[in-house]
């Protein structure tokens, strides 16, 4: 039975107006909010895109420059979102010398850009651009979600250039059972989309997203907000988060369509029929030792999509470690923090 | 080349998401508290407990139906199971694609045809919402059934959001919902292509 009385309902909805009312308050007076807190100088710039390099935390970083390669949707500050949750603040404190390639916000005049313009002339410029700067031959590379994607087919067209790659819930085989971005875009005319739209608005991204699960993201964690209106501190942070979950760059039309059809659609990635440029992406070139980090909750890359790397990757120092966490968490939850950045530096300093 | 690091205002969060599920959850509420007014004792007394949760959940299931031929019926309370399409119309508006009336030259026919999966789209979010209500019954026979009794109003919210995800979840994962969420884009898409689109 319920065990609820309508005097106990009416009162819990009086508390609750009367914390939204004052949670208003707190609201108002909060200042700004910081997102992305390390200090950074940005040291390449061509197009929308930037390349930082952020100011290492120990005195003679490591000589070999790690490059951060975050997805195209969203934006790379959940790297480094507020200083106790930041993984590129633990890699620097590590003794890394970490630098991240953030793509911008895409506009009209960036509707033709292909998967080729991001991963041969970017990421390679990038790349290059690090290799020349610390006079290494070969750079660590850091891939993110989709930008893990990017990194493997770059490794496996450029191998020589890469000396350890580290990619997180990246997707591999898009055609797992579980996989539901795969399963809602199936039967989309993506060419009719891109075609119809030039570019892919951050907003149909966005609905994509919050669409697998709905009530949670867009219902009741609003209602769980009111706990803590009066918390200045976690409403900062909730705030950071609200901020990036909205803060969704449109896609270039030309990459978002091969990236739909190509991999979402056909899954080539996996059966070695992707092709960047004139080049086939052959994943048995990516010989280099791998660390393939993935997160057992993942709603949005199943653990099977990204395990799959283990069958198709050439390297020989092929080691993977599983988070007990989700997508989002593997960023920014305390576990993460214990666990993840630990993990791909000590991974890295030991090659 | 030193770079600032981001910020914003807490102006840029947008209040009125919070305000707009806090008269939802304000409207679930005031459901609870007339089911709990209209059955005398069901608090102490599990007498009447089964006679009355069916017909609360029937009449909630009646008005579920109701606002799918007219949300502004209870429009907070209707808000409880349309979030998808609601965050979906303003994805399509984004677009320049109305929700009321095809816009000045757009295509009559396309947007009736944008209409019409749309409708197909909202019938399965009912069907969904209808099913969860069935769940959060189940749920709460068989919290009686083991003298569970439910502490506070959110944690009944939390049921509901529990049994909606569930029954919503299944729905997602249906060849049904892959079909017709992609057939709903291009549907959307043969408007914007034979009118003027935001873009």
């Amino acid at each position: 039975m319920i065990g609820l009385t309508p005097e106990r309902i009416a009162q819990e909805l009086q508390s609750f107006n009367a914390r939204l009312t004052q949670g208003a308050r707190t609201l108002h007076g909060l200042g700004e909010i910081e997102t992305g807190v390390s200090p950074r100088d940005a040291i390449h710039r061509e197009d929308k895109l930037t390349l930082y390099r952020y100011r290492p935390r120990v005195e003679k970083p490591h000589p070999v420059p790690l490059l951060i390669v975050y997805a195209l949707v969203n934006r790379p500050y959940m790297m480094d979102l507020q200083e106790d949750r930041s993984m590129i603040r633990s890699l620097l404190d590590a003794g890394l010398d970490v630098y991240l390639i953030d793509w911008g916000y895409p506009d009209a005049a960036d509707r033709t850009l292909s998967l080729a313009d991001y991963i041969q002339r970017y990421m390679g410029h990038c790349v290059d651009a690090l290799r020349e700067r610390c006079g290494q031959d070969a750079i660590n590379l850091l891939g993110v979600c989709q930008g893990g994607t990017l990194s493997l087919c770059f490794s496996s067209l450029y191998p020589e250039k890469i000396r350890n790659l580290t990619v997180m819930v990246t997707p591999v085989d898009f055609h797992t059972p579980d996989n539901l971005l795969t399963h809602l875009i199936r039967h989309v005319n993506v060419d009719l989309l891109v075609d119809t739209l030039g570019n892919l608005p951050g907003q149909l991204l966005n609905f994509t997203f919050l669409s697998l699960s709905p009530f949670r993201l867009t219902g009741q964690k609003y209602v769980d907000l009111i706990d803590i209106l009066d918390d200045a501190q976690a409403l900062k942070n909730f705030l950071r988060m609200e901020k990036w979950i909205f803060d969704s760059p449109d896609q270039a039309g030309e990459a978002f369509r091969q990236f739909a059809k190509d991999f979402f659609q056909q899954n080539k990635l996996v059966r070695g029929e992707t092709s960047i440029g004139d080049r086939r992406v052959d994943l048995a070139n990516v010989t280099m030792p791998v660390l393939n980090v993935y997160a057992t909750q993942d709603h949005l890359v199943p653990p099977a999509a990204s395990k799959a790397l283990a069958e198709c990757c050439g390297s020989r120092d092929y080691m993977e470690f599983s988070f007990q966490g989700g997508h989002i968490g593997i960023y920014v939850s305390a576990r993460a923090q214990r666990e993840v950045s630990p993990t791909v530096a000590t991974w890295l300093l030991a090659r | 080349m030193a770079d600032q690091t981001s910020t914003t205002e807490p102006g840029m969060f947008d209040v009125e998401r919070l305000l707009k599920q806090a008269r939802t959850y304000l409207a679930f509420g005031e459901q609870i508290r007339q089911f709990t007014e209209q059955s005398p004792g069901v608090g102490s007394q599990p007498i009447d407990w089964d006679t009355a949760l069916r017909q609360h959940f029937d009449r909630f299931k009646a008005m579920v139906a109701r606002s799918t031929a007219d949300s502004n019926i209870h429009p907070d309370l209707t808000r409880l199971w349309t979030l998808t399409l609601e965050s979906w119309q303003q994805a399509a508006s984004s677009l320049g694609i109305s929700a009321i009336a095809p816009l000045a030259g757009q295509n009559a026919d396309t947007w009736q045809a944008y209409q019409q999966v749309q409708g197909e789209y909202l019938e399965l979010l009912r069907q969904s919402a209808v099913a969860a209500l069935d769940l959060m019954e189940q749920r709460l026979h068989e919290r009686a059934a083991s003298g569970e009794t439910s502490g506070s109003l959110r944690e009944l919210f939390n049921l509901w959001v529990d049994c909606n995800e569930e029954t919503y979840g299944r729905m997602l994962r249906g060849a049904e919902y892959s079909e017709l969420s992609g057939r709903l884009l291009n549907a959307l898409l043969g408007c914007c292509a034979r009118g003027e689109t935001a873009r």
